[in-house]
């Protein structure tokens, strides 16, 4: 019976203990949020999948069972498939302008510039304005008449290119997009300059003895330490489009002829305008499908990137 | 394993959080033993106080929602407190709800159970929606029929049975400017070649001859129903909805069709009419500021001018849609609208109260109010005007020969909804008039033959 | 530290972006002194006269007694998210267990719900819990959909915090209570700072689940109060603009207060990834 065999038994002892510690901890912690949201998410996804194999108006008690036959109807509607192409459109639209245009607003305010405070503090400002707010003031800047986008355009001699915004269904579609954009790249901005407020200058210095310039310090240093934030927003950026509604029934309602419908207007106009509680429960259930394999493939994109690292 | 347990142990809590909330239907309940033991505080002090307190005790409260604004909101309310002075036990909850979440949060509240006593309605296809639901009383016994105008009354009307009362009608005129006509030597047109020319007359010196927002459809809907009325006749769409002769694919909506295009080919509306709204008064700014000159509106414009710009009254007039040569329509053919209409929910506790309510918000004297203040046609028999321009408005409505009533309120939502979509591409020029209504004919067919 | 651009490219740039992102606040706020007739005529000039008008008018319409309802739910849900987000990152997070990705990935799934289809169930199950129509019906959806992505926010700080920490407190026999308190919430402080400014925005302008769950005006926030003053106001867009700019003010107030703390708090631990 040597010391070191008592020591060994009682580290499994403990380790054993700490096992089950570990679980009720586990518990107890997950716990308050799994029940806050086990009762008002899961159970609504659960339920919307439920309605959505009903024939149901939502105002009654007569429901009728119909299978995937939503689905089905679905998949041959057109108003759908351009709503779901609008979204890909506004997906698209969001990583390519908020993320840049969020990095260059953030990359402004470390330049030597300046009025810094005022910069700062105006940028951030659309993120902090209603949606209804927004809504109001754009349907008024994008008026075909007297708005003040045209007002501009003719004052610097384009009137060839003033058009009623959001009026014609070529346009129109853009013009939300932009207005999307304009809300959120803000947000993104301060995600990106919270990151590169805390890139140890150090880094820089080393660099700067190198004799690197400007874009070589951006490539060498900034962005590749930017990267996991980037990947955050991006998420961020595709799940709040596919899933955006706001602006959208606000400014336009998905017209004109439902050129700027997206999934989650139709899923309303079907639901609470048509009394299409099953059919449009089948269109929720389907924006968090793709939402979800959209996603799936981002996280799957950015395993095989850390991967090459 | 002790992974499994955890997920166990979690749906676990989770099922019992869903039992816990489940049955418990004691609401409403809980007050009564609470004021039963107030009685016999008081039993003691004075006898002739019991029966007060005693009513007291049975306080009752009614959920109302209505949509209306300014003026006529005042008049419901004045209405209410004439019902709660007549019913000391009873309390009137009114909620004031804007016109589009409404709809939304009314549908909410029928399907989860919790509707409101009486609510707003416009009658027509979208009440008739919660009527087929079994959500809506049938208050044809608490209601004397006799008291209203018998078209109005309709719109309420399935299978015979009253569903709600309505209050105020609308009629749609062509509105202009009358000073702007002196100008260009227009005059109010008799046909639509009339109208044609002063449209003409109008782009030529530059100003916009309708002021339309047609991001709103329903605004850009009255052109098509005017139209097809003056050419296929009051009846093409009784035809097409009751699917008893004509259909929605009907020449005479094709035609309806062509002619809003050859309209807006001669620039007869603003640029960019289908982002323009309504309810940010971006058409009416047309009319106050003389860049356009006409607006096929209902009578609720005269509302919204005094409202807005009070000295633009006197250069308003109105004159009746003009008759399309060879048409079957005539131009004393009118399209109105109901609104409110107010009816009890099948869920409320209190169904003789909920209806007595009803009466009194659709009683001669709220109708009466509501016409002098609000500016709204009287839906209920006998009301007097003070207000001249009403009572023009009800004379046009009583002299006129036909009243259609507005589509997307006729009809079931479903199809209201293709029909306001399609005459909307009608305006931007991106769907043909033979597309567009076949589209709604091939809705019909799938909604209104089921 | 961008050095490809210098001098007045540079200025134009920022000033561009200064103009866009500034003008539409500038505007909203000068036309909410102005009348509706002047708003009418020249809806983009600046206002003749600076009239209070419409403030006065928002102040007889008990606006302050929604702002303080979303003061409420707000405050009390984002506290809460903040509590128990970061309790339940922290199991996600540090210690290892087979349901821990799944769990993960179960909240991560909420982002992706839209809030339109949880409506009725929601609704149902207020009624259901007797709490429709009151403030605290509000705080539990306000809370389940701020969770996904707070919680997504804090895991992703929490792997990024050094194992030896812990690793050194639990030699010591340290519970995971006080671990979790004493060690590594203080240490969240960056991701606290982003996951209450997020969730305080949305739930501060929250509009369907104030719309349906409430119903009395004693119970309804500020974006419903402003649905009211829609109602009042009709068409008197200066008097609208009005209301979205006094209920933009607490926004505002605490961003330009707190946003150099807000930014080098977020920035403390966000680097390394």
């Amino acid at each position: 019976m040597s010391r070191s065999q008592e020591i060994s038994l009682d580290t499994v002892r403990v380790r054993k203990k700490r096992k089950n510690k570990d679980t009720w901890a586990i518990i107890g912690f997950i716990a308050p949020a799994f029940l806050i949201y086990g009762v008002y998410v899961i159970y609504s996804i659960f339920m919307t999948f439920y309605y959505s194999t009903f024939s149901w108006t939502g105002i009654d008690a007569n429901m009728v069972f119909v299978g995937l036959e939503n689905y089905i109807r679905l998949l041959q509607d057109g108003v759908f498939w351009t709503s779901i192409q609008n979204n890909f459109l506004l997906v698209i639209a969001s990583l390519l302008t908020q993320l840049p245009v969020g990095l260059i607003m953030a990359l402004l305010l470390f330049s030597p510039i300046k009025g810094m405070r005022l910069f700062r503090s105006v940028y951030f400002m659309p993120f902090l304005m209603s949606t209804v707010a927004i809504g109001i003031l754009f349907i008024f800047i994008y008026e075909g008449n007297y708005g003040l986008l045209n007002t501009i355009l003719g004052a610097v001699g384009l009137e060839s290119l003033q058009t009623a915004w959001i009026g014609k269904e070529s346009t129109a579609i853009w013009a939300v997009i932009a207005t999307v954009c304009w809300q959120f790249a803000p947000f993104y901005m301060i995600l990106f300059r919270a990151t590169i407020v805390g890139i140890p200058e150090e880094l820089y210095e080393a660099a700067d003895i190198d004799g690197a310039s400007g874009w070589q310090r951006f490539k060498n240093i900034t962005l590749p330490l930017l990267m996991p934030i980037i990947i955050t927003s991006a998420i961020l950026s595709v799940i709040g489009s596919l899933k955006y509604f706001d602006l959208i029934y606000v400014m336009t309602g998905g017209g004109p002829n439902n050129s700027t419908e997206l999934m989650a207007t139709y899923m309303y106009k079907q639901t609470f305008t048509n009394f299409n509680m099953g059919y449009g429960s089948s269109i929720s259930f389907s924006m968090f499908i793709i939402a979800f394999i959209v996603t799936v493939f981002i996280l799957l994109g950015d395993r095989t990137r850390r991967g090459n690292e | 394993m002790i992974n499994k347990k955890i997920f166990w142990l979690m749906l676990v809590t989770i099922m019992f959080v869903f039992a816990a909330c489940g049955p418990s239907d004691s609401t409403g309940t809980d007050d009564a033993p609470e004021d039963v033991s107030g009685d016999t505080d008081t039993e003691t002090e004075n006898s002739g106080e019991d029966a007060e307190i005693a009513g007291d005790g049975e306080q009752i409260t009614l959920n109302l929602w209505h949509i209306e604004t300014g003026p006529s909101e005042e008049t419901i309310e004045v209405a209410v407190e004439r019902f709660e002075e007549n019913n000391p036990n009873v309390t009137v909850e009114v909620s004031q709800q804007e016109n589009d979440p409404y709809k939304s949060q009314l549908s909410v509240a029928m399907g989860g159970g919790n509707p409101p006593d009486v609510f707003h309605s416009w009658g027509g296809g979208w009440l008739k929606q919660f009527v087929d639901s079994d959500q809506v009383l049938d208050i044809t016994d608490s209601v004397d029929a006799s008291l209203y105008n018998e078209a109005a009354l309709s719109v309420a009307t399935f299978d015979h049975n009253i569903y709600g009362a309505p209050v105020s009608m609308d009629v749609v005129p062509v509105f202009y400017n009358k000073d702007m006509f002196e100008e260009y030597g227009l005059e109010e047109p008799e046909t639509y070649d009339d109208l044609l020319d002063i449209v003409q007359t109008l782009s030529d010196n530059g100003v916009t001859p309708f002021a339309l927002a047609n991001q709103t459809k329903w605004t850009g809907s009255f052109y098509l129903m005017y139209l097809a009325e003056r050419i296929g006749g009051p009846e093409l769409f009784n035809e097409a909805f009751e699917r008893s002769g004509r259909t929605f694919d009907d020449e005479a909506y094709v035609e309806a069709g062509r002619k809003i295009q050859e309209l807006v080919e001669m620039g007869a509306f603003p640029e960019g009419v289908n982002g323009m709204n309504y309810d940010t008064g971006q058409s009416r700014q047309m009319l106050y500021t003389e860049s356009a000159a006409m607006m096929t509106m209902g009578g609720w414009l005269v509302n919204n001018v005094r409202d807005e710009m009070p000295e633009f009254e006197d250069k308003l007039g109105f004159f009746l849609f003009p008759s399309v040569e060879g048409g079957e329509g005539a131009k004393n053919h009118v399209v109105g609208g109901v609104s409110p209409v107010f009816s009890v929910a099948q869920q409320t506790d209190h169904p003789e109260l909920a209806a007595e309510l009803v009466n009194e918000l659709a009683s001669l004297e709220t109708a009466t109010e509501m016409a002098n203040n609000a500016g709204s046609i009287s839906a209920v028999m006998g009301v007097e005007y003070d207000d001249p321009y009403i009572q023009e408005m009800s004379e046009v409505l009583e002299s006129s020969e036909a009243m259609q009533t507005y589509y997307d309120q006729t009809l079931p939502p479903e199809l209201a909804q293709v029909h306001l979509d399609t005459t909307q591409a009608l305006f931007g020029l991106s769907m043909e008039p033979e597309e567009a209504m076949d589209e709604v004919e091939e809705k019909a067919e799938e909604v209104l033959e089921e | 530290m961008i050095k490809v651009i210098k001098g007045i490219p540079l200025y134009l740039l920022a000033i561009g972006i200064l103009v866009v992102t500034g003008l539409p606040f500038l505007i909203m706020t000068l036309t909410s002194f102005k009348g509706q007739m002047e708003f009418m005529t020249s809806p983009w000039s600046i206002p003749k006269s600076f009239s209070l008008d419409n403030y006065m008018l928002l102040v007889e319409l008990e606006f302050f007694g929604y702002f303080a309802n979303s003061l409420f739910v707000s405050v009390v849900s984002v506290f809460i998210v903040i509590i128990i987000a970061a309790m339940a990152s922290y199991p996600l997070a540090r210690l290892k267990f087979r349901l821990s990705r799944p769990i993960f990935i179960l909240f991560m799934v909420g982002m992706m719900i839209p809030i339109h289809t949880t409506l009725v169930p929601i609704f149902i199950l207020t009624n259901k819990m007797g709490i429709y129509d009151s403030l605290f019906g509000l705080i539990g959806p306000y809370i389940a959909f701020a969770l996904p992505i707070s919680i997504v926010i804090f895991t992703q700080f929490m792997r990024d915090i050094p194992k030896e920490l812990e690793e050194s407190a639990k030699i010591d026999g340290c519970s995971h209570l006080r671990l979790f308190w004493n060690i590594i919430f203080p240490l969240l402080t960056p991701a606290v700072a982003t996951v209450a400014i997020y969730n305080f925005i949305h739930i501060w302008n929250e509009f369907i689940f104030a719309l349906v769950l409430t119903n009395s005006s004693q119970n309804a926030t500020l974006p419903i109060g402003l649905r009211e003053f829609y109602g009042e106001f009709s068409v008197n867009i200066p008097g609208i603009m009005a209301a979205l700019t006094l209920g933009s003010l607490p926004l505002l107030l605490v961003y330009f207060i707190a946003q150099e703390k807000i930014v080098t708090g977020l920035a403390a631990g966000s680097v390394k990834g």
